[in-house]
């Protein structure tokens, strides 16, 4: 009798296991209980539109076969980073996830990311655009398949405000001068002239393009082996900061970050700095303010409209290297982000066109759309702003932190401007010393 | 009873504390020494059996945890590569970090600021409270205990918009016709904004403590006190306060740790802003472990042991410098 009951109790505790877990280990990779390979694919929140368009096409990249399962799961951006890491410790990170154009490089050092050659076929890297295959490649390895690309700095602006203050909205700011010009004319009442970075975490990121733009590089020599921010040609760009900081001409306690276009969209501020997906965030939620909005290159330190003002960011998809399933994972990454172009094409349409294709199939798909050729915002930005563009440094980010650190101390009176530099030069380096950084850069 | 008064005083029905082991074993009879210990053993047994559980939990959720932590900060920890030995080498850039000083510099400022707030403002308002009328008092309780039960995150969001260019504060600034503060903003104004709240979210438990603790003080105390001509002041700090001892020195020493780990006040405000004004050492060691390098995740371990070592040492100086004793009473 009570060898029946221990049969009976292990028999439930088996049967248990299977029916939660409702999935099998089969050489590897999990599956459920049909042989049906399960994909894990994190991706991390955006906006509403683009978590409709990731579940549409998992959904139908599931119906479309039967070898493989993807299990979509959406991760807020503030707790990305730590439910990854505690996946990761767990042995239980996703297969797929989203990965920015920065995070490669110091994913593939750690030995984060598979190599994806021979994973997808050949033909959907030819089909990536020359200045971005350099974004997910490294020693000419492909560790990610890039998805879109979005300048991070694009300036917009009320014409309605521009002309009542007896300004030319058809001939926009061209230098950082002209843009204080602009700013302390349109600071009026309530309405500030402008809304930019203020706090160090956006700093450190959002100023990239102004950091081309002031000296042509970034404040780490390539080799990684010096920091740089003390060049006396970073100067005039914590000037530009600490003037709209000190002398009101923008908001002083900002409510949301960068990236969000709500104090623009809310009639706060009469101009803009912000990336291409700012387009995308007023005609959802903001499209009173389309008429009355232009957009345009953000202004050069020296009015040279050739001259880098923007980064290119943007998101790629990448499989983990320690998938037990990585093929499984590279076939939903060549269906849904290099198969159809029609697919991809849907989904810039949904973005209002704020965002742009890295793949010629796709620019030649967007081409007949009346839409998207008829965008003026668009046309803009893919004509003036991303062919100047560069990548995304791919150092950790502790380097550009700390030059926002010092910028956002220059711009709040806790240090001048030399000081604040000679702080980033010092923070740098020892991010360098620290992390062993000297001669690390893949890229150079 | 004045200093100077010598007469003895008898009390009929105090029995000794400690009487005479001897004097018991006669009363009861003498007895075996084996059966003496045997049940010494017993009781013994008994009392390791009742801690048990919790020392086996601790030992599983605590003393294991903090030695494997100990252990792992000496390696530089990737989840894709072998753990590389780097021995104390995390302690040295921690400990060499100027970040890491600064943001223990915040959190203690920060603790000063809140902690001697909440009690001064509890002991007024708990002895306020008691002079109350029950029913008046338990509306007063029950007023004063709401923030304790509204979260923190509410909290942070409430006064953020508080603390807006058009926000209540800046009304008020208005009244005087000065130009608006940016509260948040500024490195002066940013943590004293954000202990603002941190008293408001404290201050009730802190009162309802404290009023528990003065309604324990005998009233005779006071009576007596009243009969000499005390006034409020000398009451306060001649019985009320010395009464208190344990129960300031309890809300001395979680005050503190509770304030040194502030989170999420911060957090939500202002991300630690600006330039780092307000960033206490767990929202500095929090900022570590999101990056994405092996370096960062060795780097907010190795923070975490030597936050848990400072914290463990200010205890300890408030328990030296504030020393517990038993109840007047007792």
């Amino acid at each position: 009798m009570r060898h029946r009951r221990l049969t009976i109790l292990a028999a439930a505790i088996v049967a248990a296991s299977l029916g939660t877990a409702g999935c099998s280990s089969s050489g590897g990779a999990a599956t459920n209980a049909n042989g049906t390979v399960i994909v894990t694919f994190w991706q991390q929140k955006f906006e509403d539109y683009q978590q409709k368009w990731f579940k549409e096409n998992v959904d139908k990249f599931n119906a479309s076969q039967t070898k493989v399962k993807v299990n979509y799961l959406v991760v807020p951006a503030d707790t990305w980073a730590q439910k990854l890491k505690a996946a990761q410790a767990a042995g239980t990170q996703p297969d797929v996830a989203t990965t920015n154009y920065g995070g490669i490089g110091s994913g593939v050092a750690s030995g984060q990311f598979a190599a994806l050659d021979g994973l997808m076929p050949p033909a959907a890297f030819t089909d990536v655009k020359d200045n971005v295959k350099s974004f997910v490649t490294i020693k000419d390895k492909h560790y990610a398949y890039p998805m879109l690309v979005e300048p991070s700095t694009v300036l917009y602006y009320r014409t309605d405000l521009a002309k009542a203050a007896g300004l030319d909205p058809t001939n926009p700011p061209k230098t950082w001068d002209d843009l204080v010009t602009w700013a302390t004319k349109l600071t009026a009442g309530k309405v500030k002239g402008m809304t930019i970075a203020s706090v160090a975490a956006d700093l450190g990121w959002s100023s990239w393009g102004l950091q081309y733009n002031a000296c042509g590089r970034l404040p780490l020599s390539t080799d990684w082996s010096k920091a740089q921010a003390t060049d006396p040609c970073y100067t005039k760009l914590f000037t530009l900061y600490q003037t709209l900081f000190q002398k009101g001409l923008m908001p002083t306690t900002p409510k949301v970050g960068y990236a969000d276009a709500s104090p623009y969209g809310q009639g706060e501020v009469a101009m803009m700095a912000d990336g291409s997906w700012a387009i995308g965030q007023l005609k959802t939620s903001f499209p009173a303010m389309i008429a009355k909005t232009a957009v345009a290159p953000f202004p050069s330190i020296d009015g040279d409209p050739s001259r880098t003002t923007a980064t290119l960011g943007g998101w790629s998809l990448t499989v983990d290297s320690k998938s037990k399933a990585k093929q499984q994972a590279a076939d939903f990454i060549s269906y849904l982000l290099a198969g159809d172009p029609a697919t991809m094409a849907g989904f810039f349409k949904l973005s209002g066109f704020s965002k742009f294709t890295v793949r010629t199939s796709v620019d030649q798909a967007l081409s007949t759309d009346k839409d998207a050729t008829s965008d003026p915002f668009m046309k803009i930005v893919a004509d003036k702003i991303v062919p100047n563009g560069k990548a995304e440094p791919s150092y950790p980010f502790d380097v550009s932190l700390a030059f926002g650190t010092a910028i956002e101390s220059a711009m709040k009176g806790k240090a001048d401007v030399a000081t604040a530099q000679q702080s980033a030069n010092t923070a740098i380096d020892r991010v360098i010393q620290q992390q062993h950084l000297a001669g690390t850069n893949a890229g150079s | 009873m004045s200093a100077t008064d010598t007469t003895p005083v008898t009390l009929p029905t105090a029995a000794p504390a400690v009487p005479p082991p001897a004097g018991r074993a006669r009363r009861r009879g003498a007895k075996d020494p084996k059966q003496t210990t045997a049940r010494h053993l017993r009781s013994n047994r008994t009392a390791y059996l009742m801690i048990a559980p919790m020392v086996i939990l601790l030992a599983i959720f605590v003393i294991w945890p903090l030695g494997y932590a100990f252990y792992l900060s000496l390696f530089e920890i990737s989840f894709y590569q072998d753990a590389k030995f780097v021995g104390l080498q995390f302690y040295t850039y921690v400990l060499t970090d100027p970040s890491f000083w600064h943001s223990l510099g915040v959190g203690l400022r920060y603790a000063l600021m809140v902690v001697p707030t909440i009690l001064v403002l509890a002991l007024l308002l708990a002895s306020f409270i008691k002079t109350l009328s029950k029913r008046a008092a338990a509306i007063m309780k029950t007023t004063i205990y709401v923030p304790a039960v509204v979260s923190s995150v509410l909290t942070s969001v409430i006064f953020l918009f508080i603390y807006q260019d058009e926000g209540v504060a800046n009304w008020f600034v208005g009244l005087v016709h000065a130009r608006p503060i940016a509260w948040l903003n500024t490195d002066a104004t940013a943590l004293p904004s954000i202990a603002v709240p941190g008293v408001w979210l404290g201050f009730g438990v802190s009162t309802l403590i404290m009023l528990a603790g003065i309604l324990d003080i005998p009233e005779s105390y006071y009576e007596s006190a009243l009969l000499d001509g005390a006034n409020f002041r000398q009451r306060t700090w001649y019985i009320t306060i010395p009464g208190l001892k344990n129960v300031l020195l309890y809300l001395l020493v979680t005050g503190f740790t509770l304030a040194l780990q502030e989170f999420q006040l911060p957090l939500i405000m202002t991300g630690g802003g600006p330039v780092d004004a307000t960033n206490t050492p767990n929202l500095y060691i929090f900022n570590s472990f999101r990056d994405a390098t092996p370096f960062a995740t060795s780097y907010s371990l190795t923070a975490s042991l030597l936050l848990f070592l400072v914290l463990g040492a200010i205890s300890l100086v408030i328990f030296r410098a504030v020393s517990s004793q038993k109840s007047a009473d007792s």
